[in-house]
């Protein structure tokens, strides 16, 4: 560190950078002086009366990146125009005798690290989104915009002045981003990874909190795309599994028919109709028993109460089931509506010894209807398996839903934004 | 994390499947009566079904 004064303004400076440093901004009256020079010639005077910005790491601050002790000895403030807009951030220029500068940039909250590209990307310039190639990864145009230095303090391994412009194109692949700054004829590259406030201050040992981020930025890593991809390898995991349970319960279900018997009923006839059937046994562990009725319905309906029953506990399973079939011809074509036979599951039947109560309905009129019922024993049920799939699903498509929101929000401020639906109007 | 979370979530849902595949659970209406007298085999017309007021269908388009 080397004791200077400011020939604008008499103010002691502090020069860290050991003759690195090519302007040095005095923090008094920031007047930008040639560093040189031997006497400090002034090279310009910028007035900061209502917009002085304090850096969030003051100069002077030491800190640890990637291994290395880094001090920060230049800020400076750089702002874009989009539809009118000035959008600023910060940039703090870090200093190591043996590893030279690297920078550190700050836009509402969002930190980058940053360092200058010593061999030159390929540009792939056609298309929707120009490209470009560094290192094997490929890095999508976001945006290029002119942007103007409008605040600096400290030192700067270039001839820095205030109001000077670049064009800035940016090109993402989160959480890295190439920049190129084109100034007249020349243009450098960088290259910035995405770092959390957090970081910065634990390396800079910086006393509160840093400011919260807002938004999202260009190359904030999504912190669900990784997570997204991990889950649909589950959920394709567990498809899998589904599959093999489905195989599985198919080949060790029992599927063995129990019973069956043939039935008339007849609408016209009056008296009791309910009946109850021969005995059968459900043998095997608790699981489901299906009760198939098959009808000759004809533009007709039938309704069956059932109740199947255990002989030994006094037991009843009671559901009641409707058959219908309909059918006719209109100035539609022809139709059809349900059918002639139904079937139904009835939920976890103990083994036993049972029987069916039976009671036919009708309309009185109708007539005589023939039907079977036909009893089995432990029937594999699909319907769970769509619901597994549906349970399975949503999470992930929940998911895939907020990752695709948080790339909608980055592209959003882009030169590329995603299409909008709908008018905004 | 969240990987962590979906797959405990995801052996839950498999679990849960395979239970109501081997205990036979179905997504029919049945109601359970308990203590149904034997004489309902030599008189079937003393049980009354609570499905017996249901409303049926009457025609068709």
């Amino acid at each position: 560190m080397k004791a200077l004064n400011c020939p604008g303004c008499g103010a002691a400076l502090t020069v860290r950078s050991f003759g690195n440093a090519v302007t040095i901004v005095c923090e008094s009256c920031h007047s930008i002086l040639d560093a040189k020079d031997p006497n400090l010639q002034i090279l310009q005077r910028f007035k900061v009366a209502t917009d002085e910005v304090r850096p969030l790491i003051p100069l002077g601050t030491r800190g640890k990146m990637r291994g290395t002790d880094y001090e920060v000895i230049g800020f400076q403030r750089r702002t874009i125009e989009v539809d009118g807009l000035p959008y600023s951030w910060h940039e703090y220029v870090l200093f190591n005798p043996y590893k030279g500068f690297r920078y550190l940039t700050e836009y509402n909250g969002h930190w980058n690290d940053v360092s200058i590209l010593k061999a030159l990307p390929e540009v792939h310039p056609y298309g929707f989104a120009p490209t470009v190639r560094y290192l094997g990864e490929s890095y999508r145009h976001f945006q290029t915009s002119k942007a103007a230095t409008s605040f600096v303090l400290g030192e700067f391994p270039w001839q820095v002045r205030v109001g000077e412009a670049a064009v800035v194109s940016d090109y993402v692949s989160p959480p890295r981003v190439l920049s190129s700054e084109q100034a007249g004829n020349e243009v450098t590259w960088s290259m910035g990874e995405y770092i959390t406030g957090k970081d910065i201050w634990k390396s800079f040992r910086l006393s509160g909190n840093p400011p919260d981020a807002v938004g999202v930025y260009e190359n904030q890593p999504s912190p669900l795309s990784s997570e997204t991809k991990n889950i649909w390898v589950a959920f394709a995991g567990f498809l899998l599994l589904l599959v093999v349970m489905m195989i599985g319960f198919d080949m060790i279900a029992r599927d063995e028919q129990v019973f069956t018997g043939a039935y008339r009923y007849d609408s016209n006839q009056r008296g009791e109709a309910s009946f109850v059937t021969d005995e059968f046994d459900l043998r095997g562990h608790t699981s489901s028993v299906e009760v198939k009725t098959t009808t000759d319905l004809n533009n007709r309906w039938i309704y069956l109460n059932y109740a199947l029953i255990n002989e030994d506990t006094g037991k009843a399973f009671d559901f009641g089931r409707e058959v219908s079939y309909y059918h006719g011809y209109d100035s539609d074509g022809s139709w059809t509506e349900g059918g002639q036979n139904d079937s139904v599951a009835v939920p976890s039947v103990p083994a036993g010894r049972y029987y069916l109560r039976v009671e036919p309905e009708g309309d009185p009129g109708y007539g005589v209807t023939y039907y079977t019922i036909t009893v089995k024993r432990d029937v594999p049920q699909y319907s769970f398996y769509g619901l597994a799939l549906l349970a399975l699903l949503i999470p992930a498509a929940l998911l895939t839903w907020r990752s695709l929101s948080f790339e909608h929000l980055r592209w959003a401020e882009s030169d590329h934004p995603p299409i909008k639906w709908g008018n905004d109007e | 994390m969240m990987r962590s979370l979906y797959m405990l979530y995801g052996a839950v849902v498999m679990a849960v499947l395979g239970v109501a595949q081997f205990q036979g659970w179905s997504l029919a209406r049945v109601n359970e009566v308990k203590n149904v007298p034997r004489s309902i085999r030599d008189n079937p017309g003393a049980y009354r079904s609570i499905y017996s007021s249901y409303h049926h269908y009457t025609g068709g388009k």
